[in-house]
């Protein structure tokens, strides 16, 4: 079944092109049926792929061919399965399936439905191809690939300016990241002569990766965090976290899809792809691990005052990310991802749950929302699932993942940390049961909005409850229940250890991490179910605190003025030099020409005679000088 | 002058002339004239008068031989269909603006 | 150089002047169809010299042709356009001044070219056509030593030709 594995992708290419075939008047119903149908059968693929390795874990192995030589060198392309590629496989294909099928009620009458359905598709297949590609080359054209995806699909709704602007911004600000990759990628290819992760991996674990200029060990070093850098970029890790909240322009199954449970998930992926090469150089892992670590932080206490419903989501996607990158950077690797796993499922749910209020609402506001519980059941059930599983309450998927990675971080000594996370669990559970019962309880603050309320189309709530149920279940795979197989799988990548350590279960741990979660939920319950402690008093007693947090601890605005405005003087210096010098020079020939035109123009009467006797007097004038030069004619 | 042979009677230099001259008058109408006919006349003026050279040359060129006259008879049929082309120009001109003035062809006119 | 003057010489210098009187004839009349029938006259007498040159063939060929044919259509020509046209009086404009000089520059200038060369003399009884006649010599140069350039000057005929009844044709857009 491995060696099927490129159907995966296939498919929705497939799916793609048809559409595209189609045409972007296509009907709905067709649309979507080829879609979803296509996409399903993509997820079979993953699913026995998956299920195939985990019966015959020596099955992995690259199917390539050559593409280029370049002298002594040579381009590979092709795909590889492995046991990490064939997890991610199977999380991208459930998550898009689900979502596919949910954004058939959720884009139901947009102009460009079938527009909207070519760049899914077309994302599917990047994200996909991604997933299994055999060496960094073809893993950063992918990269690429969903990259121009999600400006797409965040830009989706282009005529709206912030969509526009947004686009923009998660494309430049994730080109940050990509250069890094970029330089990476051509350090390691130059240093081992090889864009093949084992080449790679071997020149850098047996200390053979060096240039002239630079040793082996911090080439590795190097080249790592370069990796990481591309990785810190597509993951929204901090510092260029800023351009997820403001993605969430784009439709909302677009959020989950991409911005919540795959393409973010790029980032740590590559990590976890890479994971030998930071292995290899500890400072590397070490940077993962903080930056990791503040980013879970960071989204956590952003998320505690954010207004709009999908952002407080977006950042504690960050704040979720975050604790990943963590869990790789602490030694982890089975935990990230594993936390990735179980993270896409109950975020996924969170979006589309929220893109269900969000339909059913219209509004993102939360404080234009409240007491939806009544009428949308099956989203409030659901959303409460993907929020017990988001803030670690045993026995959802979240706890067991997240609790994983909090242990690791204690076991491997790193206690700084350790508390980052335990401080940022604590919020998270604040902040997004803060939404659930902004959203869902107490009374409504907008009759109009909440007359017109509904409960979506099966497409839309048949999704809800599968995600609602994986993101109960998802957990149960890594747990003494079904004797650790989800980490069992993945180590069995590298039996020679070169992909971190597990530990076993802490249950002191477990315990004071579910009570600090429920303790979350509880202060959140007496501020914005039963009012006993009052949420504005509580900020303007915090006062600076409170807003650090509400404005996003002024990072975007750090950025502008440190960025944008060196962006502008040297900008400003050189349209200074191209304004009134350059252009000068060049208005000046421009004009010279013009005039010259001008005056030439007269001499084109259009009358022929004219032109013949213009010709006639050259010719004489040619004559008189040949007879000049020849003499003797008079 | 003591030649073997009766020389040709007529003088070269004559000829030659005579085809100058005849060549300078159709230029002359050729760039003057305003009926577009009388242009394209003079043009078949300046052709006659180059054919009246290449038969003085067959005759009384330095190696004479029958080409210039076999060459005199390409440049007729060429001007044959010129004056066919130009004449059915005319016409179509004549029907799109309902003149025959050179002056009036100033599509080109900045 | 002693002028000789014997029959042909003296029918040739009538015949040029006639030559040059119906050119300048031509140029001179204000009416079209006038100027049309003058040319013929240019015609007539280049076909005269022709003879006196004993190139009969050609001069067989630049009647059937000039005369008969082209002269003709230019009399179509006339008739299907304007046939009324009159040539302005002539004008000294800036452009007909410097059109005259050019031409009077031109004709100074070849003049005293062809005055300053020394031409060959060729003798009375060169015989060109091999013992055949003017036009039988013709046909074996033409289809023997210029079958190429023959076939090739026919093909410009047949285009033009077919240019010509294309562009003459009426079209509807026309109207």
């Amino acid at each position: 079944m491995v060696e099927y594995a490129w159907l995966a992708p296939l498919l929705p290419l497939v799916g793609y092109v048809f559409l595209l075939a189609l045409g972007r008047r296509a009907p709905e119903g067709l649309v979507a049926g080829i879609s979803v149908i296509l996409t399903f059968l993509s997820f079979l693929v993953s699913l026995a792929v998956f299920t195939a390795l985990g019966s015959h874990p020596d099955a992995t192995g690259a199917y390539t061919f050559r593409w280029l030589t370049l002298g002594t060198h040579s381009i590979d392309v092709g795909f590889q399965v492995t046991h990490l590629n064939a997890l991610m496989l199977l999380v991208v294909s459930a998550v898009s399936t689900l979502v596919f099928l949910f954004s058939v009620g959720y884009m139901h009458k947009d102009e460009r439905f079938s527009v909207f359905y070519q760049y899914l598709n077309l994302f599917v297949f990047s994200m996909m191809a991604l997933v299994i590609s055999p060496n960094l080359f073809q893993l950063y054209i992918f990269w690429e690939m969903v990259g121009l995806c999600s400006y797409l699909l965040i830009g989706f709704w282009y005529f709206k300016p912030e969509a526009a602007l947004a686009a923009k911004k998660s494309f430049i600000v994730t080109r940050l990241g990509d250069v890094g990759l970029f330089i990476g990628i051509i350090l390691l290819f130059l240093s081992s002569g090889s864009f093949d992760y084992s080449t790679v991996f071997q020149a850098a674990t047996s200390g053979h990766l060096g240039l002239p200029w630079i040793s082996s060990a911090h080439l590795t070093t190097l080249a790592a965090i370069l990796v990481f850098t591309g990785a810190v970029g597509k993951s929204a890790q901090f510092p260029l976290h800023i351009w997820l909240p403001d993605a969430m322009e784009g439709p909302t199954p677009v959020s989950a899809l991409i911005h919540a449970a795959t393409m973010v998930a790029a980032g740590v992926y590559l990590v976890a792809r890479t994971y030998p090469l930071f292995e290899a150089s500890g400072v590397a892992l070490t940077v993962v691990a903080w930056i990791g670590g503040i980013t879970a932080l960071l989204g956590a206490l952003i998320a505690l005052t954010q207004r709009d419903i999908k952002r407080v989501i977006a950042y504690s996607t960050i704040s979720q990310l975050g604790y990943m990158m963590m869990g790789l950077g602490v030694g982890a690797y089975a935990y990230g991802m594993f936390h990735l796993f179980t993270h896409a499922f109950f975020k996924a749910l969170l979006f589309l749950a929220a893109g269900s209020v969000i339909h059913a609402v219209d509004t993102q506001d939360l404080f234009e929302m409240g007491g939806l519980g009544k009428k949308m059941r099956i989203t409030q059930w659901t959303f409460l699932f993907g929020a017990l599983a988001l803030a670690g309450v045993f026995p959802w998927a979240g706890f067991w993942s997240k609790d994983s990675i909090i242990n690791a971080t204690l076991q491997s000594g790193h206690i700084v940390l350790f508390w980052f996370a335990e401080i940022a669990a604590f919020c998270t559970a604040f902040y997004i049961f803060r939404v659930y019962f902004l959203t869902f309880h107490g009374k409504p603050k907008d009759e109009a909005k909440y007359a017109h309320a509904h409960e979506g189309s099966w497409v839309m709530t048949v999704p809800l409850i599968i995600l609602a149920i994986m993101a109960f279940i998802a957990g149960f795979f890594n747990t003494g229940l079904n004797n650790y197989g989800l980490e069992k799988y993945l180590m069995a990548d590298s039996p020679t250890g070169l992909i971190g350590h597990v530990y076993p279960d802490n249950v002191a741990l477990m315990i004071a991490s579910v009570a600090l979660a429920l303790l979350g939920i509880l202060v959140a319950a007496l501020m914005y179910w039963k009012p006993v402690i009052s949420a504005e008093k509580l900020a303007q007693s915090l006062g600076g605190i409170y807003r650090l947090s509400f404005r996003k601890f002024y990072l975007d605005e750090i950025y502008y003025r440190l960025i944008v405005w060196t962006g502008k003087l040297i900008a400003s210096i050189v349209d200074f030099f191209d304004r009134y010098i350059l252009d000068a020079i060049v208005w000046l020939l421009g004009r010279a020409g013009y005039m010259g035109g001008v005056g030439l123009k007269y001499t084109q009467t259009g009358q022929v005679q004219t032109y013949s006797v213009i010709a006639l007097f050259g010719l004489m004038i040619l004559v008189a000088i040949a007879m000049f030069h020849v003499g003797g004619v008079f | 002058m003591a030649l073997n042979s009766p020389v040709f009677p007529i003088p070269t230099g004559s000829l030659l002339a005579l085809g100058a001259l005849l060549f300078c008058i159709g230029l002359f109408g050729a760039l003057t004239r305003r009926n577009l006919i009388i242009v394209l006349v003079s043009i078949e003026l300046m052709l006659n008068a180059a054919n009246i050279n290449l038969v003085t040359f067959s005759r009384l060129g330095v190696n004479p031989s029958l080409a210039g006259q076999v060459f005199s008879l390409f440049t007729i049929t060429v001007a044959a269909a010129e004056i066919a082309v130009g004449l059915a120009l005319l016409l179509a001109i004549f029907r799109l603006r309902k003149s025959s003035e050179v002056h009036d062809l100033n599509v080109h006119k900045w | 150089m002693n002028f000789v003057w014997n029959g042909p010489m003296i029918a040739f210098y009538i015949i040029a002047l006639g030559v040059l009187g119906a050119a300048v004839l031509m140029l001179s009349v204000r009416k079209v169809v006038y100027m049309a029938l003058s040319i013929g006259g240019v015609f007539i007498g280049a076909a005269a010299i022709y003879i006196l040159l004993g190139a009969e063939f050609v001069a067989v060929a630049q009647i059937l042709i000039y005369v008969g044919a082209i002269t003709i259509l230019m009399l179509f020509a006339i008739m299907l356009t304007n046939h009324k046209a009159e040539e302005p009086p002539f004008q000294w404009t800036g452009r007909n001044i410097f059109a005259a000089v050019g031409s009077v520059l031109m004709a100074v200038v070849l003049l005293a070219v062809i005055r300053s060369t020394a031409w060959p003399v060729q003798p009375a009884d060169v015989h060109l056509n091999a013992g055949n006649s003017n036009p039988v010599a013709i046909g074996l140069v033409m289809f023997k030593q210029y079958a190429f350039p023959f076939e090739l000057v026919s093909l410009v005929l047949i285009v033009g030709l077919v240019g010509a009844v294309i562009l003459a044709q009426e079209r509807k857009e026309d109207e």
